[in-house]
């Protein structure tokens, strides 16, 4: 096996289920295509990436995949609602028996404001809040000024806020 | 309610400063309750987010879809085993396989056999139709689709973690194929009967080895290191004895 393969397998592979997340919240009817293809992109142009944490770079691949799908399906509008379909979900921290029921509700109701969100607050919201990464991490995975993250991070709170308190 | 530092807030909640301005801002919250508001309400809503919003994980189908695509791309442009075929003429050919067909291949020729067949699911795929680590998924899944029951067993504590199967042909023979990750390498265990032969090789870098236990074939294959495939067919040969 070549060595960008073995880098690739050690760098990006592992960060696979944090690729498909995003795609999820992206697109959630698409997030198989559109990880599929972003892998393959990342690894085609892996001799390009240098850095100690690939995240960013992979997002920003994920990101533009999950473009480029959402043009070449222009007009099938939808809008994501994650939770009903067949990914994986990652099982949350076990809550106590008599947290579950109010839980579960609670917890659709999260989901279903998160989604809410326009594509640009709702990926911020992921990838600071999912993912912990830190702004400057934010501004290269969107190609965007710290500023920026920061001003929208500011906004998809406020607009989580909302959405998720009000009944 | 908004104070005019609630930016320097925001970042201290985020985790954004450090030092001297992490200080200044903490103290800041003493002082300020809008701020000290803010603050709060930034790390409350992420733990809610952290601990109810779904964080989605790839499903195994899509994990092998990657894998597949991967290590097609990383493969040689053009597969030796078109190569070989290419440079042969067709009549040659055909008299190559009708030979073949009637002869029990040597190990040596078994070996190019089995490593064009896994370069082929490599490149090519299915390289895992059946994707799972469980073998009570991947034995049954074999059941009515082949006339023999491989030994399904995962090895992942010692390095060798089952992925699935799927299904191949040696030689004609239809195949049961057992897809182990080891490290960055597929390891796949070719399952079938009609060789009858025994040894082991190395083509184009994949290291074969085969060998012959009760009624069926075994032909392990790789592009690790001969030591290791020998490490893992004895984990394989162990769970027969």
């Amino acid at each position: 096996m070549d060595e960008r393969r073995r880098r690739f397998e050690a760098q990006a592979l592992p960060h696979l289920d944090a690729a498909y997340n995003l795609a999820r919240w992206l697109a959630p009817a698409h997030a198989d295509d559109i990880v599929q293809d972003a892998m393959l992109r990342a690894f085609r142009s892996f001799d390009g990436f240098r850095g100690a944490d690939a995240r960013p770079w992979l997002f920003a691949i994920v990101r533009n995949c999950a473009r480029d799908h959402a043009g070449r399906a222009r007009g099938r509008a939808q809008v994501p609602l994650p939770g009903e379909e067949d990914g994986a979900a990652l099982p949350d921290p076990a809550p106590g028996p008599e947290q579950q029921a109010a839980g579960a509700s609670e917890r659709r109701r999260l989901d279903a404001a998160i989604a809410a969100l326009p594509e640009e607050f709702r990926t911020v919201l992921i990838l600071r809040e999912l993912e912990e990464l830190s702004y400057r991490e934010i501004a290269l995975a969107l190609d965007v000024p710290v500023g920026t993250v920061m001003s929208r991070l500011s906004r998809a709170r406020a607009m989580l806020k909302d959405g998720w308190m009000t009944p | 309610m908004s104070c005019t530092e609630h930016e320097r807030t925001q970042l201290l909640a985020d985790g954004e400063l450090s030092g001297e301005d992490a200080r200044a801002a903490r103290a800041h919250l003493n002082g300020c309750a809008a701020c000290a508001a803010q603050f709060a309400e930034i790390r409350a809503l992420g733990d809610a987010v952290r601990a109810g919003a779904m964080r989605y994980r790839a499903p195994a189908r899509v994990a092998a879809r990657v894998r597949k695509a991967v290590a097609a791309e990383g493969a040689p442009r053009r597969g030796f085993w078109l190569g070989a075929a290419s440079g042969v003429g067709a009549s040659a050919l055909a008299a190559a396989l009708a030979l073949a067909v009637l002869l029990p291949p040597s190990a040596e020729t078994l070996a190019d056999r089995i490593a064009d067949s896994h370069v082929k699911a490599m490149m090519q795929g299915p390289l895992i139709e059946v994707a799972s680590s469980d073998h009570h998924t991947v034995k049954p899944w074999f059941a009515g689709k082949i006339d023999l029951s491989p030994p399904v067993k995962d090895f992942k504590a010692q390095g060798f973690a089952l992925q699935g199967g799927r299904l191949d042909h040696v030689d004609g023979y239809p195949a049961a194929v057992l897809v182990y990750r080891h490290g960055g390498h597929v390891v796949d265990l070719y399952v079938w009967h009609g060789a009858r032969a025994a040894g082991t090789a190395t083509r184009h870098g994949y290291a074969v080895q085969s060998w012959v236990s009760g009624d069926l074939d075994y032909s392990a294959v790789c592009d690790a290191p001969p030591s290791e495939l020998r490490q893992f067919v004895k984990l394989v040969r162990g769970e027969e004895d």
